[in-house]
């Protein structure tokens, strides 16, 4: 400890001085945002939820964008890929945009991974002509009711999938007496609500929950009366594994199907002995036999594919396509993006002038979870 | 809105909702014998319960036991996991207070300095499970949901006649642990000599301490039963959800300060009173209702019954207690 | 580790500025608003450092510095209540999300409130209430949301409006969840109004690009509430405040009434914050619930008490530091919420009475610490 206070104002002083002079020494403020078109020095920017509770659906798609780039092969041109956290949060995701809007280098963006981050964001970068292909965003509005011009996305939207669940719940599962939960949240909510929409008659009962809760006595009381043959949550991992666990305490033997939410490498681990052969929907095809992107995948990052890998590594391909076509510019790429077709490791990939992928290409598969992996079972179309 | 539901399942909601209360009762124990001797809302208490939930997952994984276990078994790793949750809760609280709290005493900082460090307190504690310990340890820890295997397996035990009413074992496990938890510490805190103490110190720190009494020894007592009551409810619990994760603390603990202050802050009998009543009334507006209600219920029932009863339903009285 | 406090104590900046001429004090009062609105400009070795935009992987100077004045205008807002009035609100999100949502509820042509406003009065799709109008509804409304909180909770000793505040800001997202039909539940408002001003480039005034425009727009109005609090502060209220706050019983005795003037901070502070979250609304264009979590109250909390409770510029300090540095080291990414915790107790420990402390309560403190040690020595 030093013990006087003159010693310790040299010693600020100093170190002051020191911040200063080294400081100095570098230059470039600007963000690295020299705009370089003819070097084809480009960035793509991929934002999300990195971390935070809901980081696990996020993080594989991210990887799958790195795969694809590092598997490009293109002497012109130099391509980062750069990973902006939002926390799945709009208020965190705007400056963010703001940052890529204003970065000349940037000509793409992978995301937003969820539909509210999405919504806050896509007028900035449609202002700056910054072309996004969203790997996950789901919710309809973004390209139904507000469409704008850059946003493309290669999942289909909730009024697909919700009907997709419910022909699912009523033809594959055979159910009459389906009851909806849903955890009152921007995703899980108006899944749901589609669901609902298309069940009809065939829907017994609804019920809302809450994100965070563990404790569903209520929910299970009301199922208990409903006495459903089928039971359908929208909602996210945390919630769904006690609620699983808690369904099947109460003796409710009654198929559990979940929506996309719930697809992620750690479904299995979260949901254990309960969640055996519960089935998980999601607009995610899996992987062709013939296809090395499993085996690549594993190699680099050390894990199976999860949850939107594919739908990355595609986000990805499209904008790397675009670049050996010769697009240079922002404007160049978006108009590439508009009337790129091409075959997908997801999907035939299209997008029409909504942005969306045509409905013909969408493939939609059920997923069961036997022995806490996530296993194939049946496509579905709505 | 549908009353009918209420009424023709009464007995079933309220039973719902006293399993429910029961947890919210054994956490509010921490927060209210903390409150009741420092005058303090240790906002580090819901990370206190979290870390045991995680010590319950340390102990399956060491003994290697799962489902369909040997009844033999599955008590013994119960009980084992009953001492290491309350172990490893003790020793958070015991560490809050230590490094969060003891500095602030000692400078005789207002009580708003305390709620703040407590708050970061909670977040380390949370960053800990969430990210620290994943990047040095790898899975389970980090911010997925983890599975605790049901070492102890829901079974129905029997059903009340008449009204059909089914009880099951991790039921009677959660609710009778809970009261006995409840009615140990307030015979502890009434009768012991170490009890005397607290009660002392509740009721006059600098009487208390003119007298012979050891003001910190008892504030790290208080800290120590709190969070080892936490440890009870950590592993009920898990018996009943079967899962942890790094912030599952942060709801529960909201609610259990929410039936602390509802009972009473620093009255331990209205920690109990006040985590049933926020069960039950959670559980009722859940079935008139939906579960999105739940919460707005609890803080709308928690004003309305300050607003008539400003010092909670069974006021604040850990000093007063039998004094 | 306090030794440093102590030297910078030694340069007593205070006394200096305390005891410069009046119009030195003017001239550097304006040169340091001057300076704040270069800021985004500020591109100079190596005062650049300061900037969030460095790496690419940063986030937008501008629009960090609009944050961080439109949390310095919370932290104001909730000095006056905390800081004043002593009163701890746990809630202050809640009011917050309320001057979001007026302005999203009223100004934006796709919300429910505006679209049933149409159809009642058969309107045109693309009519709402002008940006103008919703400055005082936001206002009002959280003014009368404080109102009705405070009222029937005043009454309550510290600790348990500590936790019913916290209830209220829970109380007031739920429910914008969850009523669909009046606030699009979780999906939340799109179209929230921007303030009008002269078309530029082919864009709006207030645009999502130049968020430079929305900083200055900020700093603006937190400059004007600013000088409101300060003269709050020096008011026959704000003396009020003073008494309740270090013993309320003397205060009434003397002829304060307690119960009134702690309904005026929390009205007052409720008023500032709703006009914090109308312009964090406006400049987002999109409001929804998830925005307003119990988290960001505690944060608000954190600022004023880690920026020193009672003193303005301390709680600007305290905004400024706990908005701008995770924005500053983007890098380090999931490590920032760990080392926030740490900070936050390290600091609380090494100087309880925030970093800028109020001289009042400084010594309000010293009596404390005093009474501590005393007590300490008995044991």
């Amino acid at each position: 400890m030093i013990r006087s206070s003159k010693t310790w104002q040299v010693a600020a002083m100093a170190s002051v001085a020191g911040l200063v002079l080294s400081a100095c020494g570098t230059t470039d403020t600007d963000g690295g945002g020299d705009a370089s078109g003819e070097d084809c020095n480009f960035k793509i920017g991929v934002m999300g939820a990195l971390s935070g509770a809901n980081a696990s659906i996020v993080l594989p798609s991210v990887d799958g964008a790195e795969l694809a780039l590092n598997q490009w092969e293109n002497d012109e041109c130099e391509v980062t890929l750069e990973k902006f956290d939002t926390e799945g949060d709009p208020a965190k995701a705007t400056p963010v945009a703001t940052q890529i809007a204003g970065d000349d280098t940037f000509i793409g963006v992978i995301g937003g991974a969820f539909s509210g981050e999405t919504r806050a964001t896509k007028s900035i970068y449609n202002d700056a002509g910054v072309t996004m292909v969203s790997q996950s965003a789901t919710a309809t509005d973004l390209t139904q009711e507000d469409p704008v011009e850059v946003f493309h996305r290669l999942v289909p939207y909730d009024d697909y999938q919700g009907a997709a669940i419910a022909n699912y719940l009523t033809d594959e599962v055979g159910a009459s007496k389906v009851f909806v939960v849903d955890n009152s949240e921007a995703y899980g909510e108006p899944l749901a609500d589609r669901v609902e929409e298309t069940l009809g008659d065939a829907m017994v009962q609804r019920d809302k929950t809450e994100v965070g809760q563990t404790d569903f006595a209520p929910t299970i009381s009301k199922m208990e009366s409903a006495e459903p043959d089928a039971i359908f949550y929208g909602g996210y991992i945390a919630e769904a594994a006690p609620l699983l666990k808690q369904i099947r305490d109460a003796g409710i033997e009654a198929p559990f199907v979940g929506g996309d939410g719930l697809y992620g490498a750690d479904f299995g681990n979260a949901v254990g002995a309960a969640g055996e052969g519960a089935v998980v929907m999601c607009p995610c095809a899996p992987i062709e036999e013939d296809s090395t992107f499993a085996a690549d995948y594993e190699e680099e990052f050390g894990s199976a594919p999860g949850a939107y890998a594919a739908e990355g590594y595609d986000a990805m391909s499209v904008f790397l396509a675009a670049l050996d076509d010769g697009a240079r510019t922002r404007e160049d790429v978006e108009a590439f993006v508009d009337d790129y077709t091409g075959e997908g490791l997801s999907k035939e990939i299209a997008f029409d002038e909504n942005g969306d992928v045509p409905q013909e290409n969408v493939s939609y598969w059920a997923y069961k979870n036997e022995g806490g992996t996530l296993v194939p079972e049946v496509e579905v179309t709505p | 809105m549908d009353f009918d539901a209420l009424i023709s399942g009464l007995d079933r909601h309220t039973l719902d909702g006293i399993t429910r209360g029961s947890i919210y009762a054994l956490v509010a124990l921490g927060y209210t014998m903390v409150y009741g001797v420092m005058k303090l809302i240790n906002f580090a208490h819901s990370e206190v319960f979290m870390v045991g939930t995680w010590a319950v997952l340390g102990v399956y994984t060491v003994l290697g036991v799962g489902a369909g276990e040997s009844l033999g078994i599955v008590i013994a790793a119960t009980l084992l996991a009953l001492v290491g949750a309350m172990v490893a809760s003790a020793g958070t609280a015991l560490a809050v207070e230590r490094i969060a709290y003891r500095p602030l005493r000692k400078k005789g900082a207002p009580p708003l300095i305390f709620l703040i460090t407590g708050i970061g307190c909670s977040m380390v504690l949370v960053e800990l499970f969430g990210q620290v310990f994943e990047v040095f340890f790898g899975p389970p820890f980090g911010r997925v949901t983890v599975n605790i295997p049901s070492v102890l397996e829901t079974k129905e035990l029997f059903t009340i006649p008449g009204i059909d009413l089914t009880i099951t074992n991790t039921r009677v496990i959660i609710i009778v642990g809970a009261v006995l938890m409840m009615l140990a510490l307030d015979t502890f805190v009434n009768k012991s000599r170490l009890g005397r103490g607290v009660r002392a110190v509740a009721q006059d720190p600098d009487t208390a301490s003119l007298m012979g009494v050891n003001q910190n020894r008892v504030i790290m007592l208080v800290f120590v039963l709190g969070g080892a009551m936490a440890g009870v409810a950590a592993l009920l619990y898990t018996i009943q959800y079967d899962i942890t994760k790094f912030d599952i603390g942060f709801i529960i603990g909201l609610k259990a300060f929410t039936a602390a202050v509802l009972g009473g802050i620093g009255n331990l009998r209205g920690a109990l009173v006040g985590g049933l009543l926020l069960g039950i009334a959670e559980v009722y507006a859940s079935t008139i209702w939906s579960s999105e209600w739940a919460n707005v219920t609890a803080f709308v029932v928690l004003v309305v019954v300050l607003m008539f009863r400003p010092t909670g339903l069974l006021g604040e009285s850990l000093g007063k207690a039998r004094a | 580790m306090s030794q440093i406090f102590d030297t910078i104590r030694g340069f007593s900046i205070r006394d200096r500025i305390a005891q410069a001429p009046n119009w030195a004090r003017k001239v550097g009062m304006l040169l340091v608003i001057a300076f704040a609105f270069y800021l985004p400009f500020l591109n100079i070795l190596p005062f650049a450092y300061v900037r969030t935009d460095l790496t690419s992987r940063g986030s937008d100077w501008a629009s960090v510095l609009f944050l961080v004045v439109v949390y310095m205008i919370v932290a104001v807002g909730l000095n006056v209540v905390i800081g004043f009035a002593g009163l701890l609100d746990l809630g202050y999100v809640g009011f917050y999300a309320l001057g979001a949502y007026s302005i999203a509820l009223f100004g934006s042509p796709s919300s429910p409130v505006v679209e049933a406003l149409q159809n009642r009065f058969g309107l045109s799709e693309t009519w709402a209430v002008p940006f103008a109008m919703c400055i005082p509804i936001a206002i009002a409304m959280s003014l009368i949301a404080g109102v009705i909180l405070g009222a029937p909770t005043l009454r309550l000793r510290g600790d348990y409006l500590a936790i019913v505040t916290l209830g209220f800001g829970e109380i007031i997202r739920i429910t914008a969840r969850n009523l669909d039909n009046v606030t699009n539940g979780a999906t939340g408002i799109t179209n929230v109004p921007t303030p009008p001003g002269p078309e530029t480039d082919g864009r709006a005034f207030f645009n999502t690009v130049d968020a430079e425009r929305w900083y200055w727009l900020a700093l603006t109005i937190l400059i004007i509430i600013i000088w409101l609090a300060f003269r709050l502060e020096h008011s026959r209220v704000g003396r009020a405040w003073l008494a309740i706050r270090e013993d309320e019983d003397a205060a009434a005795i003397m002829g304060v009434a307690a119960f009134k003037f702690k309904l005026w901070a929390f009205a007052i502070g409720a008023s500032v914050g709703g006009l914090a979250g109308l312009l964090f609304g406006s400049k987002q264009q999109y409001v929804e619930p998830n925005a307003f979590m119990v988290n960001l109250s505690f944060l608000f909390v954190a600022m004023v008490v880690i920026g020193g409770s009672g003193n303005i510029y301390g709680v600007l300090l305290g905004a400024f530091l706990l908005t701008y540095l995770p924005e500053r080291f983007r890098e380090f990414q999931e490590w920032r919420p760990f080392a926030f915790g740490v900070a936050l107790v390290v600091v609380m420990i090494l100087r309880p009475q925030g970093l800028v402390p109020s001289r009042r309560r400084a010594r309000e403190f010293e009596d404390r610490k005093v009474e501590a040690e005393e007590a300490a020595a008995d044991v």
